[in-house]
This record gives structure tokens, C-alpha cells and sequence, in this order.
């Protein structure tokens, strides 16, 4: 009976163990990504704030034209929302709190009076919303831990078709933004029409000497550069999504990883004890029967 | 003594980044050329060579489209001129077996798909490879 529960107890302990095996493995693994994917956010930055500063020149420069480029309309009929998450989960709440900041977008909309078409990166946007009876119109997977920028063309081009045939007024973008090693924070953002971005004071001044010259003019040149900076903004969130993922995946492992040692040194503990006993039990039986057969003589 | 800083940027890292005396493109306006001084400028870069002249010699780098801007840089006398990309590379990197290969595949996917009465997206796509290819055996032959 107690040899019976010490076997038990070394099975779950061994399993324990290689649980706490992977997790490690997965802890390290992520460890290895964040570095890289956060390098790859700091290559991507020049282009993003380029084309950033790109933008704010030529909606200074033609204000008329940008306003309606830029214009946010009165009524918003169908607004296509993008979610943005990851093809893997063991990653705490990564995926989960862009879906749910996802669906509480949607909710939000439809109690606006608008229609809502539903893009999603990432395996594990599929299942979640079908749940909840959210249509997904695409679902693009395979890319989240390391987005190419024909990646994020193919979303651009996804997203924006609706809005430039008019079938919708309005793109809003749920991603993770990678703010630092240490936060991550789901942001709801427009992404069509486009938002003029805020440009960093320190950056470099733009204009100083008061003319620019734009070649095509700059009309001309606003409707080229609106779909490229829309591939870009798309792009950097991608960038950010897969570094925000591998941290998330990171501290949820090495949280999986203390518990699974917790639980192995408790298990361990208690098969001793049961060992001790059987150990105690079979001293008081053989003191006991040799005790017996001694008073019986 | 002014001078040019010269930023050639893709969106997966910086190309080329370096002084330069002179930076010679292409937009869809014409061939223009920037020099130290220049006055501010933003404009499109259609696909073709661009050239940065160095103290070094020059530098050709294949832009397949994209934005510049010139403007004035961190320093009292530096112009700043940035060329920002989805695709460039350096010509002298050029494969010229992959690009002719390239080449072929396109025009095989585009030659498949002209049956088809209405513009595929798989077309759109081939043709800007050709596009691509195309560029890159011309550049490499210069």
C-alpha cells in the first residue's frame, strides 16, 4: 500500500521534471528572440520616422489636399479592424489581451451603428472570435515571429482595398506595442485615414528655411505616399508584435519553469515522507511479530 | 565647410548611411542631383539607379521606388538627404544568375496567368517582380 504511493508520487515527479525540461527550453528560446526582434524595431526605425517626417511635409505644404486625405468622415458605415497576435500561445497574456481589447473594439463599434470587418494576424484570433460569433473575413498566419516587409504589404494591400473602393471608412489597427523590455501595452490605433503622426521634438527639424520643393507636386506626391506609409506603419507593429510576443513567452516560461521546480521540491518532500513511513511501518511490524513470538514461547 | 550626409533606409535596416559630395537619383520628374546646400526637396524615387558620390569613389544602389527628402541634417552646415525604400540593394551585391531566373519565373507566371480575363493579384505580383528583375539585370550590366 505505501511502496503503491511512493511510486505514484516518483511518476508525477519525473514528469514534473520534463515539464520543467521544456519550459526551460522555451524560457531560453525567448529569451534568444527578444534581442533579435528588438534589433530588427531598432533597424526599422530610420524608415518609419522617414517617412513619418515624409508625410507631415507634405501635409503642411497642401493642407487642403491632406485634409481630405487625412479627414476622419462624419459617419463611419463599415470600419475594418486588424488584430494583431501571435501564432504560438504559452505566451501569458500576449494573445489574449489583443483579442479580448479586439472584441471590445468591435462591440463598441457595432453599438455605434457601424458594421465591422474583422482582420486578424495570428493563428489564435481564428478560433477565439469564431467562438464569439465575430466573422473573420482573413486571418493571415505563419508570420508573427519574424514578419517580413512583403508581410506587411500583403496586409496593407488586404485592408486598404475595402477603403479605397469606399466599402469602408475607417481602419483601426489592435496591436501590442513594444514600449520597452518592460512594458508592452495593447493600443487601439487609425490607421486609415491616416493619422498624422506626432513627431519626436528631439528629431530633426524639418523646414527651417521655410520652402520645400516637391517633385512630383505635392498633391501628386500625398496620394502615392499614403498607401507606403500605411505598409510601414503596418509593418513597425508587426515588428513590435513579435518582440512583445517573445517577452511575453519569456516571462511566462520562466514563471512555468519556478513553479514546475516548487512543485517538484513539495512532491519530493511528501514522497520521502511516505517513504519514511512504509520504512517505519515495516521496523513496528518485524519489532512487533518478533515481539510476539517471544511472548508466545 | 558643408556638407552631405546620405541615408539610403529600407524598412528592415539602414543600407547605406555616410558622407558623401553628391547624390544622384531619379523621381518621377526627371534626374536631379543633390549637392551640399541643397534647398528642401521631398519627392518620389522611381525604380532605377541611384548614385552617391563618396571621397571613396561611388556607391550605385538599386531602388526599387520609393521617398527622399532632403533637408538640413544635425550639424550648422550638413544637408541631410534621406532615400527611404521598400526594396534597394547595393548593385555591386546584385546575383545576376538569381535575378535572370527571376526574370523567367515572372514572365512564365505572367504568360500563365494572361488567359485569365481579368488582373490577378498572382499577375500583379509577377509583374512587379519582372519589374525587380528587370532593374536589377540592367543595373548589374552598367
Amino acid at each position: 500500500m505505501a511502496g503503491g504511493q511512493e511510486r505514484i508520487l516518483r511518476r508525477r515527479i519525473k514528469s514534473v521534471q520534463s515539464t520543467r525540461k521544456i519550459t526551460k527550453a522555451m524560457e531560453l528560446i525567448a529569451a534568444s528572440q527578444i534581442s533579435r526582434s528588438q534589433a530588427r524595431i531598432v533597424a526599422n526605425r530610420p524608415y518609419r520616422n522617414g517617412m513619418r517626417r515624409i508625410i507631415v511635409e507634405a501635409a503642411k505644404a497642401d493642407p487642403a489636399g491632406a485634409a481630405k486625405l487625412l479627414a476622419m468622415p462624419e459617419h463611419v458605415e463599415t470600419a475594418i479592424v486588424l488584430v494583431l497576435t501571435g501564432d504560438r500561445g504559452l505566451s501569458g497574456a500576449y494573445n489574449s489581451s489583443a483579442m479580448r481589447a479586439g472584441e471590445r473594439l468591435v462591440r463598441k463599434l457595432e453599438g455605434e451603428g457601424s458594421a465591422v470587418r474583422l482582420y486578424s494576424v495570428g493563428k489564435k484570433a481564428g478560433a477565439f472570435y469564431r467562438f464569439r460569433g465575430i466573422d473573420v473575413a482573413e486571418g493571415f498566419v505563419g508570420m508573427s515571429d519574424r514578419p517580413t516587409f512583403d508581410d506587411a504589404r500583403r496586409i496593407a494591400a488586404t485592408v486598404a482595398a475595402p477603403f479605397i473602393a469606399g466599402e469602408a471608412q475607417q481602419v483601426l489597427l489592435v496591436s501590442t506595442r513594444f514600449l520597452s523590455a518592460a512594458t508592452q501595452s495593447v493600443e487601439v490605433e487609425q490607421l486609415l485615414p491616416l493619422s498624422l503622426p506626432a513627431l519626436p521634438e528631439d528629431g530633426t527639424p524639418t523646414g527651417l528655411k521655410g520652402y520645400t520643393e516637391f517633385e512630383p507636386e505635392v498633391e501628386q506626391l500625398l496620394i502615392t505616399l499614403a498607401p507606403k506609409a500605411l505598409e510601414s506603419e503596418i509593418f513597425s507593429a508587426l515588428l513590435e508584435g513579435a518582440a512583445s510576443f517573445h517577452v511575453s513567452q519569456q516571462r511566462a516560461m520562466a514563471a512555468a519553469t519556478d513553479n514546475a521546480d516548487e512543485l517538484g521540491q513539495n512532491l519530493s518532500r511528501i514522497m520521502n515522507r511516505a517513504r519514511q513511513d512504509s520504512i517505519t511501518t515495516e521496523i513496528m511490524e518485524i519489532v512487533g511479530g518478533a515481539e510476539a513470538l517471544r511472548s508466545g514461547k | 565647410m558643408s556638407t552631405l550626409k546620405v541615408e539610403i533606409v529600407t524598412p528592415e535596416a539602414p543600407l547605406w548611411v555616410g558622407e558623401a559630395t553628391a547624390l544622384v537619383a531619379r523621381s518621377s520628374e526627371g534626374w536631379f542631383t543633390v549637392l551640399p546646400q541643397h534647398m528642401d526637396m521631398v519627392g518620389d524615387v522611381v525604380p532605377s539607379v541611384v548614385r552617391v558620390d563618396t571621397l571613396e569613389g561611388e556607391i550605385a544602389i538599386a531602388v526599387h521606388g520609393g521617398f527622399f527628402q532632403v533637408g538640413p541634417g544635425e550639424g550648422e552646415e550638413e544637408t541631410l538627404a534621406t532615400v527611404l525604400a521598400g526594396i534597394a540593394e547595393k548593385v555591386s551585391e546584385i546575383d545576376v544568375a538569381r535575378a535572370q531566373a527571376a526574370k523567367d519565373s515572372a514572365e512564365a507566371e505572367i504568360a500563365a496567368d494572361s488567359r485569365n480575363e481579368r488582373e490577378t493579384t498572382t499577375s500583379v505580383m509577377a509583374r512587379a517582380a519582372l519589374e525587380r528583375a528587370e532593374l536589377r539585370l540592367s543595373a548589374a550590366k552598367a
